[in-house]
């Protein structure tokens, strides 16, 4: 699937998008922590489970409104990773 | 008084006269000062029905209690008329230094009065008051005016000054403060320019005084803390800018995209706030009292220009609106809306609207003198001068607004307008909250009335589905008064992504002395809506104008994350006056006027 990245995610990932196979949310952060290294896992994982600070968007929509950090991911997903932002 | 100076300057432009007058203190503590006081002296002295760019527009210049104070990101002022793009009540909210120093001058409100018979500016020195011939600054843009008038004045004044846009009438002219900080919607530069006003001085050197010293600084320190450790307000916004949300709205379906045609634009990554801050950003900045910094000194590449923005709103209607993905001539539109003293929302949304009336073939190449299609960069900036200048027919209709360019050729729909007003850059069919707040929004379509964004979007301080109505009046109903609140005690809106009405509530009360708990400050937020609301009703507005443009309702989203789906504002709309305390015709009822004491504004 193709993975996103945005604001200081992209910073960390040093790319904006990458390819990745993952079963869920969590995997596929967990997946992402690896291949990027620790500050990157800093920012995107708590404790093994997705950071409150961090917003994951599958094909655009929020987990929170699907199912968390086991929202299920299948080939042609589109994920988009932002850290907790703001403006107006 | 403490947190209020409780003076207020009186300047009559017909007469060349001015005086000091006590502040009314009762209204003071209802009203709080900036957007509600301004509001309350307005319908007092003013009342409806008069014409928004004759000499009976009175023109309000309003700080908070908390303006110039060290509470957090307390730098802000109001301007309050009536808006001549709207013909409702008008409140315009600016940062920067100019509201700070009106305090330090001794003035919590600057009022405006009649009209000069030829162009003049003011300026106030402490409790100097001079009415100046500005002849000699009339037709120059507002960097060049604010330079000189920093010359003929003291260089360490602070200048709110209107461009060639609000002397030319514009209806989307806007004023600008401290060279690059707005008033900006709902015409208020033209209130100005139809007083002969070019600009108001102001110089002080006196301090503002709380009346709990102690209490006051606890209440700042906890403030400030809980801002600097926010990820959005301690790191997002300084990092990045406001613009830091054209990806994140794109990616959810919500970047509103070619006249609204569309809810996703495929170059939104070039003129995001990464980009910005990848090529084009020189440092931030803040505005007064600001830990924040959300500014962002730029620069446009290719166009050897520098200045502060594009601000995601910009970014948004210069660039996905327009279908434009070049964020220097983005940038440059930008600067020069700034010089020439427009509100970069309804020009940009203008322009956006005059490309579809291009495309079908009702603006001809021979009246715009471009190829006006969307994605045209270069018809950006020739667009705005001609608007600021009124130059040629297409610079005329452009001056005022989408709604009555639209309305020209025959196509009032295509204005994309809630009572006249543009709507800012997220899309009522992609997030069903904002669309409402659009709608009932007091000065016409408006994202800083009510920002669902914060929990529809962006998750703070709890997640929203987009998609619900069942929680969306309420949620609304809540933010509009909050910010109400916010907007009139004089602090940024900005800072309730980090704090809420708790610690507001603690600093205002430190500040002034008088106990206001968290429910007192936001039923006055409450009192100085349905004021609003109660001014709006007598100038004849309905329940009918609470609403968006018809292709909200008619038009689903073609492609995206909500692909299919249309803004559902007449679902919510009964619950929403439900919420309030309205009729079902959305009159505020006998029980809701007395409760708020606003019996005197019926």
């Amino acid at each position: 699937m193709k993975v996103l990245f945005f604001a200081t995610i992209r910073d960390l990932a040093g790319r904006k998008e990458d390819q990745a196979s993952a079963g869920t949310v969590r995997e596929l952060l967990s997946l992402l922590s690896d291949r990027y290294g620790p500050a990157f896992r800093r920012a995107v994982l708590e404790g093994g489970a997705m950071s409150p600070n961090v917003i994951v968007l599958v094909n655009g929509h929020h987990v929170a409104h699907l199912k968390g950090e086991d929202t299920p991911l299948q080939e042609g997903d589109q994920v988009s990773i932002f850290p907790v932002i703001g403006g107006g | 008084m403490k947190g209020w100076i409780g003076r207020v300057l009186r300047v009559n432009l017909s007469e060349g006269t001015y005086r000091s007058e006590p502040l009314n203190e009762e209204w003071a503590r209802e009203y709080l000062g900036g957007r509600g006081l301004g509001t309350r002296y307005y319908f007092e002295e003013v009342g409806p029905s008069v014409d928004p760019l004759s000499e009976g527009n009175n023109l309000y210049f309003a700080t908070g209690p908390l303006t110039g104070t060290l509470a957090a990101s307390a730098g802000r002022f109001n301007v309050v008329a009536k808006s001549p793009l709207t013909g409702t009540i008008g409140a315009a909210n600016s940062g920067g230094y100019l509201g700070p120093e009106m305090k330090f001058a001794g003035w919590d409100m600057i009022v405006i009065e009649g009209k000069a018979p030829k162009p003049v500016y003011v300026y106030v020195n402490n409790d100097q008051v001079r009415i100046e011939d500005a002849s000699s600054l009339w037709g120059t843009e507002t960097h060049e005016a604010t330079d000189r008038l920093l010359e003929m004045t003291d260089p360490e004044a602070k200048v709110a000054v209107i461009g060639p846009a609000g002397e030319n009438l514009s209806l989307i002219a806007n004023i600008i403060n401290d060279k690059h900080r707005a008033p900006g919607r709902g015409g208020m530069g033209a209130v100005m320019g139809a007083k002969n006003l070019k600009a108001l001085v102001v110089r002080g050197t006196k301090g503002v005084s709380v009346a709990d010293r102690e209490a006051f600084m606890r209440a700042v320190k906890v403030a400030r803390e809980k801002l600097a450790q926010h990820p959005v307000t301690g790191s997002g916004l300084p990092l990045y800018g406001t613009n830091v949300l054209v990806n994140i709205l794109n990616q959810n379906g919500g970047l509103p995209t070619r006249n609204f045609r569309e809810g996703v634009f495929e170059g939104a990554d070039k003129i995001s706030g990464e980009a910005q801050r990848e090529g084009r950003l020189l440092r931030n900045k803040g505005c007064f009292g600001c830990s924040i910094g959300c500014g962002r000194v730029s620069f446009a590449e290719g166009y050897d220009h520098h200045g502060e923005g594009p601000e995601y709103e910009t970014s948004w209607s210069f660039g996905a609106d327009c279908g434009v993905d070049d964020i220097d001539a983005v940038a440059m539109a930008n600067y020069r809306c700034n010089e020439l003293g427009l509100d970069t929302i309804s020009m940009g949304s203008t322009i956006a609207c005059a490309m579809e009336l291009y495309e079908m073939g009702l603006i001809t190449k021979e009246m715009a003198g471009l190829e006006l299609r969307f994605g045209n960069k270069d018809a950006l900036v020739p667009m705005v001068e001609a608007a600021a200048h009124k130059r040629g027919k297409i610079g005329e209709l452009l001056s005022m607004g989408s709604y009555r360019l639209a309305s020209h050729f025959g196509h009032p729909e295509l204005s994309m307008t809630s009572k006249k007003q543009e709507m800012p850059a997220y899309d009522p069919r992609a997030i069903q909250g904002i669309g409402l707040n659009y709608a009932t929004s007091n000065r016409g379509a408006c994202h800083v009335r009510g920002y669902t964004i914060s929990p529809e979007i962006l998750g703070v301080p709890q997640k929203l589905d987009p998609q619900s109505t069942e929680d969306k009046p309420t949620w609304d109903k809540v933010f509009q008064d909050l910010t109400a609140a916010v907007d009139s005690v004089g602090m940024c809106l900005f800072t309730t992504f980090g704090i809420g009405a708790e610690e507001i509530a603690d600093q205002l009360s430190a500040a002034t002395g008088i106990d206001y708990s968290v429910d007192a400050l936001m039923k006055a937020g409450e009192r100085i809506w349905n004021m609003e609301r109660l001014f709006n009703l007598k100038e004849g507005f309905t329940s009918a104008d609470d609403s968006l443009p018809p292709r909200m309702a008619q038009e689903p989203l073609p492609h995206g994350p909500h692909k299919g789906k249309v803004s559902r504002v007449p679902e919510m709309l009964p619950r929403y006056y439900d919420a309030r305390g309205w009729t079902s015709d959305g009159v505020p009822t006998e029980d809701k006027i007395r409760e708020l004491g606003l019996q005197w504004a019926r």
